[in-house]
């Protein structure tokens, strides 16, 4: 104890009562610990306790009391005192008391700086998602000629995925899927700028690769952080059924016909957007008869895992329409989003699950 | 969880991935890799046998020390990818940025011709 004093590992500050200690401790910020005796004048040290958290809730205070003295120690430690030491004073005991104060002060600082960093990146995460979610559309075309429907499942801390309903001129609407690398604020704020950019190209724009063309070539201009897009965008026509696609390295939607029939749309080539400049990306075209369905998603659907590490994968998205068609966009998003939860079942969500329905009208209703 | 285990074959690093590279851990994943590389390697070989999942972070700490052994002249490799991670990597169109071999013999085969 004399050589923890003399060495300097402790200094002590002295108060003759509560009040004088209350503004001592206001006086000296960085004090950790008081140690208080019960029986004190103008303030005694049961006062003290009660009012030491108002100055400073950190501290942590060990009250000294009278051997035996149950009803005191009962009362203090009520009052939020950390320990207690008996008179007459031992000083091994007090040494011990005041090492293990000091170590339990040291953690609870530790632990209040992670609580204070976790606050920050949690209202980081959850601003990041609020982003995300405010992008999204919310209304969706819904006529006898065609229906959309599209929805999104944020994981807890990736925020990437995001979709988009553009109108293009002609009647036409251009349906996106997309998926940011990287998660938190840099990748929510790479989504806001992809984003702009895919509806300013849209604008007086109606081939989906000239789009993303311009698109990609605006993403890597200052692209330092090698963050990246993979974008589908499908222009569709109500009034022929032409569906027009370009893909930026994103996964291809799946086709399902009137009949049930499912396949994939065949491949066009393309790299995800923001990585290398001047790509020409490919364009194809196919048409939807009255009752088609296209199913356009994110890597989030496909690579959902259950508890045993097995993927969803594109036969299981077959099999959610194995026993009839998608009959309403709507219906067939929501059926897609349950049949993933319900094979994940509990397991944890890796990745933005996101679904995008688009049927068009007549056929088999 | 993500392991990367490396050696040093004639002035080649390889870095062999196991388990998953996803948002939760792709921070380790990249410090791992960018200690393990020293400025005198020509080249990293990513040896993905043991690699199960990859997310579009992991694509990106990919992509990004790509970029940073391009800038001093030196390659990424990658080889023996699953299936599973072949197709993520056709998908994104990474398979037309890096090269890809079967085997990592084959890497350090067209390393050395």
């Amino acid at each position: 104890m004399r050589r923890e004093i003399r060495s300097g590992d402790y200094e002590f500050v002295f108060a003759g009562n509560g009040i004088e200690a209350l503004a001592k401790l206001r006086e000296h910020k960085d004090i950790d610990m008081v140690l208080s005796d019960i029986n004190m004048p103008e303030m005694d040290g049961l006062t003290l306790l009660e009012q030491i958290p108002s100055v400073d809730p950190n501290v942590r205070s060990v009250v000294v009391s009278a051997y035996g003295d149950m009803k005191n120690i009962r009362t203090a430690m009520n009052r939020g005192a950390f320990d207690f030491v008996t008179k007459p004073i031992d000083f091994d005991d007090l040494r011990i008391t005041i090492t293990r104060t000091l170590e339990t002060i040291e953690l609870w600082r530790s632990a209040l700086e992670s609580r204070d960093k976790l606050v920050v990146l949690e209202n980081e995460l959850s601003l990041a998602n609020r982003m995300q979610q405010s992008i999204l559309p919310t209304s969706f075309p819904e006529s006898d000629s065609y229906q959309v429907f599209a929805s999104m499942e944020a994981a807890r801390d990736v925020g990437g995925d995001f979709f988009d309903l553009l109108p293009i001129e002609g009647g036409r609407v251009g349906l996106a899927v997309a998926d940011v690398s990287g998660k938190g604020i840099p990748a929510a704020m790479f989504m806001m700028s992809s984003r702009t950019l895919l509806r300013g190209a849209a604008i007086g724009q109606s081939d989906p690769s000239k789009i993303l063309r311009e698109v990609n070539q605006l993403l890597c201009e200052n692209n330092d952080t090698a963050m990246f897009v993979t974008l589908f965008l499908g222009i569709f026509d109500p009034e022929t059924g032409e569906f027009v696609y370009a893909n930026g390295g994103h996964n291809p939607p799946v086709i399902f016909r009137a009949d049930g029939t499912p396949s994939l749309l065949p491949t066009t080539d393309g790299i995800a957007l923001g990585i290398f400049p001047d790509i020409i990306f490919q364009e194809n075209s196919i048409t939807l008869a009255p009752g088609d369905t296209a199913i356009l998603y994110s890597d989030g659907v496909t690579e959902a895992e259950n508890v045993e590490g097995e993927q969803f994968e594109l036969d299981r998205l077959y099999e959610v329409f194995a026993e009839a068609p998608p009959r309403d966009a709507r219906t067939a998003t929501d059926d897609v989003l349950k049949a993933v939860n319900a094979f994940a079942d509990g397991a944890p969500q890796f990745d933005d699950i996101t679904c995008l329905t688009l049927r068009r009208g007549g056929g088999a209703e | 969880m993500v392991n990367v285990t490396t050696e040093r074959i004639d002035g080649v690093l390889s870095a062999d991935v196991e388990g998953r590279i996803d948002g939760s851990n792709v921070v380790q994943f990249e410090e791992a890799v960018r200690t393990a590389i020293e400025d005198s390697d020509r080249a990293v070989i990513m040896d993905f046998e043991k690699l199960v999942y990859i997310s579009s972070a992991g694509l990106r700490a990919i992509l990004l020390t790509a970029k940073s052994l391009q800038n001093r002249d030196a390659k990424l490799l990658l080889c023996s990818l699953s299936d599973r991670i072949r197709e993520v990597f056709e998908i994104s169109g990474f398979d037309k940025i890096l090269p890809i071999h079967a085997t990592k013999a084959d890497a350090l085969d067209s390393l050395n011709n």
